[in-house]
């Protein structure tokens, strides 16, 4: 865990507090809630897993504790995401189907099907009516919540979709795709605002939102992670340093003690970045696998990282408090 | 919604109907403030609020004491109350978020229309007009009632022919006057059967200016828009004005105190006149000469740059729209089903109208695909244009440096944190925490479905809630038609999955523009059915042709 070079603020490192053992294969997704009590993991195992947080004492580091495990997908699952109230997990699986659980009582709540290949990503909205969902079929849909019914088919991309999101008031939806390209639609209408393109075009492997839905944080399978301003069409950051040409690594926004980018990496390292200099600020070990999903706690500074089959456990990372 | 990629024009007006929700007979419609939600009455006494994003129902709220058609609905400054009048003379409060009804008035008459109180987030005070009296103000909490001056006496006019007071269908004459509140709820503005506008201080109930409108008809309907600057009067000689609101938003009582001190040589009628011609002055008039029709809920488009009316014309369901210089821009025509209420969105250009057989349309821009959208390095032509070739362009010229200089310096700051403000609702008090949505609660599957092995049966079974035991029956038949068809209509943007092979695949394409078919159980699900022009592409289709078979 060393600290490579001097950012301008500070940095406290941060260091492995915890590591969760359970899946019984890759994990391919880590996830926070909106309001930090529960994690989730998803794995290739064909299960999810939720974990709550023991109640944040600002002196202690919170306990990560198993809570509820979802089964029901008939193949690996690859992606999940929160509702907004924290009620519902949505869940995308090679099954080619999209299941919807009860975080509490960890029931299947509603399947949605009507993709026709395995389902790579999924994201709800911040209102949480609907949920997009990216496949491998090329194509990105909209679900109603309510009724689990389809409600658009946007013709997104000529090769997998790779990431799917919404910005934050849900007027927009972004999809990334391994054809190279980023895509920008109206949520409402489902027609596509904006296409990002540079001359280059390596496999997108994973895009964001910022938190202010301004720009999007675009991870391509060159190793590199980029900023862009999407009205503008033209990149403003450029990170490397890390490892990403095979695998589809998320990464996050780190806002709660300074700005950092943090990405997982195939050299079984987390990365972190500093926002503005793009410094490496520190590298985590602890993986012996493809760290390939890490997720930034809302209001604690708390990393949780996901790795692949060698390793198979979902690490906690916290910043040491003074 | 704020994005600088979103279409600029978004203060364009619609062109077709794009959707239809059904559910019961509604009768009235308005949108919540930011057009998230729409409300609509219906017919049976139950009021239903959309969620106009998903175009799903987001929750019903049924009285058991109210079954009398609902004839207005309006919703409370932040969305968080509904208020609901019915033809059973009843005015009723609703909490929108737990759906509880708050209070119940019963006045003397039904009333036509009832407005909340604009000014604050739970009000307790409403502006309701009755059918045939005057409008009043009605404390929600205690039910008191407070009558408001329909004209000014002595009025020195003589007496007013009877002839003005009737309708044009000849119906007795009474005096039915329209009436609103301003947009901070401080004045009540409203329309007699004299044609007089008459501006009233809702506390003290005193008319402090009244303005005259030419031609003296009866007032149908009197309405602000929505950033509070024009005034629509509707009237019986068939014309719409549009006045200008030269009161301040928040010191207009002020303001006609000081006018009211100033012109103190007049008296009476002229001394509100004087003061009224302070606070109103006509801006446009609009009518259409040839066809001289009466015009139905006439209203502001979200900017007030748009002006719509319905034409009250039974068996015709004509929107006209224009600008507000005055110039018609366009006449929207529905299926032959009389008009009777319509609403602009908040802020898109989404024209919402409610037809006598109950329907709602959703009426939207004509979409033309924009492909500069999906290939930035291509623009779009409108027309063949001949190409010059460069002298060079095909000669072979060795890499030179090819080094792509960024032109972005990326030492720059980036901000990924502050937030844009929304212009359109620049007025919002960021104190008050608006209800923009209501959470989606997904209704459970049938717990035996979650034991089927196969994914076919998957597909077939979730698709539809109340389908559920037929989808048990359709097991068999589904499972193989499910496996062939499913390859082919994957191209497609999935509309013809909706049909299985025995049906043309350009069927899936025609699926836009028609009515999804429900299975046999559609009688059990005609109450909650929501026609939608986009593909529902859950495998309805198999059920109808299974269950058909």
């Amino acid at each position: 865990m060393a600290t490579d070079s001097e950012p301008s603020l500070p940095f406290k490192p941060y260091t492995l507090t915890q590591t969760l053992t359970g899946h019984k294969r890759a994990i391919s997704s880590v996830k926070f809630s909106s309001s930090g009590r529960l994690l989730a993991s998803s794995s290739a195992d064909k299960t999810l897993r939720t974990y709550c947080l023991s109640n944040s004492d600002s002196n202690v580091d919170p306990i990560v504790s198993p809570l509820q495990e979802f089964h029901g997908h008939e193949q690996g699952v690859s992606d999940l995401a929160f509702s907004s109230d924290s009620r519902f997990l949505v869940s995308a699986s090679d099954d080619k189907t999209l299941r919807l659980w009860d975080v509490q009582t960890g029931s299947l709540v509603k399947t949605l099907a009507g993709h026709t290949n395995y389902v790579f990503c999924v994201n709800f909205n911040p209102q949480s009516n609907m949920i997009v969902s990216g496949s491998f079929d090329e194509t990105v849909r909209v679900w109603d919540v309510k009724s689990a019914k389809c409600l658009k088919v946007l013709p997104a991309h000529s090769d997998p979709v790779t990431s799917v999101d919404f910005n934050r008031d849900g007027s927009l939806i972004v999809s990334s795709s391994y054809d190279g390209l980023c895509r920008i639609w109206d949520a409402g209408t489902g027609h596509c605002m904006k296409t990002l393109i540079d001359d280059e075009n390596p496999p997108v492997s994973f895009v964001k939102f910022s938190p202010n839905g301004k720009f999007l944080l675009v991870g391509t399978l060159d190793n590199t992670l980029r900023l862009w301003n999407y009205s503008t069409g033209k990149f403003l950051k450029t990170y490397t340093g890390h490892v990403n040409s095979k695998y589809c690594i998320s990464s996050a926004f780190s806002i709660t003690n300074g700005k950092y980018i943090v990405s997982g990496s195939e050299d079984n390292c987390l990365y972190l970045w500093e926002l503005q200099t793009r410094k490496i600020v520190q590298k985590l070990e602890g993986h012996t696998d493809t760290a390939i999903s890490v997720s930034c706690h809302p209001t604690q500074n708390m990393i949780a990282s996901g790795a692949l089959g060698n390793d198979k456990t979902v690490k906690i990372w916290t910043q040491d408090k003074d | 919604m704020n994005a600088p990629i979103i279409d600029p024009l978004q203060g364009d007006f619609p062109e077709v109907i794009e959707e239809y929700l059904e559910h019961g007979v509604m009768k009235c419609i308005a949108f919540n403030r930011r057009g998230t939600l729409l409300a609509a009455g219906c017919s049976d006494g139950n009021c239903i609020i959309w969620d106009f994003e998903t175009r799903g129902i987001a929750k019903e709220l049924r009285d058991k004491d109210c079954i009398a058609a609902i004839t207005s609905v309006c919703w409370s400054k932040y969305g968080h109350r509904i208020l609901v009048s019915a033809a059973d003379k009843s005015l009723t409060l609703w909490d929108v978020v737990s759906g509880e009804r708050l209070t119940r008035t019963t006045l003397q008459q039904t009333p036509l229309q009832a407005r909340l109180h604009p000014g604050s987030s739970t009000p307790s005070l409403c502006l309701a007009c009755p059918l045939s009296s005057a409008p009043m103000i009605v404390d929600l909490n205690t039910g008191s009632t407070t009558i408001l001056p329909v004209s000014i006496p002595d009025t020195g006019n003589g007496a007013v022919p009877q002839s003005r007071n009737k309708f044009s269908d000849g119906t007795p004459p009474f005096t039915p006057t329209a009436a609103c509140f301003n947009k901070y709820g401080d004045l009540i503005y409203v329309g007699n059967s004299k044609g007089e506008i008459l501006i009233i201080d809702h506390r003290t109930v005193q008319v402090q200016a009244m303005v005259p409108v030419s031609g003296s008809a009866v007032i149908k309907n009197i309405v602000f828009s929505r950033n509070g600057q024009y005034l629509l009067t509707n009237s019986n000689d068939r014309t719409i004005r549009i006045y200008e609101n030269l009161l301040p938003f928040k010191d207009g009582l002020v303001v006609l105190d000081n006018l009211d001190k100033t012109l103190n040589e007049l008296d009476g009628v002229e001394k509100l006149k004087a003061v009224g011609s302070k606070c109103l002055t006509l801006f446009r008039e609009f009518q259409d000469s040839i066809t001289k029709m009466h015009w139905k809920a006439p209203c502001f488009s979200g900017d007030g740059e748009w002006v719509i009316g319905g034409s009250a014309s039974k068996g015709e369901h004509k929107i006209y729209i224009w600008d507000r210089a005055g110039h018609l821009v366009k006449i929207l025509e529905g299926p032959k089903e009389a008009l009777i209420d319509l609403a602009w969105h908040p802020v898109h250009p989404i024209v919402v109208s409610v037809s006598l057989t109950g329907f709602v349309y959703i009426w939207a821009k004509d979409y033309t695909e924009n492909w500069s959208a999906f290939a930035p390095d291509f623009k779009e032509l409108e027309e063949n244009e001949e190409y010059v070739e460069r002298e060079d362009e095909f000669d072979l010229v060795p890499e030179t440096e090819k080094v792509k200089e960024s032109d972005v310096n990326q030492d720059d700051e980036v901000d990924i944190l502050t937030l844009e403000k929304n212009s359109a609702f620049s007025d919002s008090d960021m104190s008050q925490e608006e209800l923009c949505f209501l959470p989606a609660i997904p209704s459970p599957d049938m717990p035996e479905r979650q034991d089927k092995c196969v994914e076919s049966s998957s597909k077939l079974v979730d698709s539809n809630q109340s389908g559920s035991p037929l989808s048990e029956e359709a097991e068999p038949n589904g499972h193989t038609a499910n496996h062939a068809s499913s390859p082919p209509e994957a191209e497609d943007a999935g509309g013809s999955r909706m049909k299985r092979k025995r049906k043309p695949s350009e069927k899936g394409l025609e699926l836009q523009a028609e009515k999804v078919r429900k299975p046999k159980s559609s009688g059990r699900l005609s109450k909650v059915k929501n026609k939608s022009v986009v593909d529902q592409d859950n495998g309805n289709g198999f059920h109808g042709d299974d269950v058909s078979d």
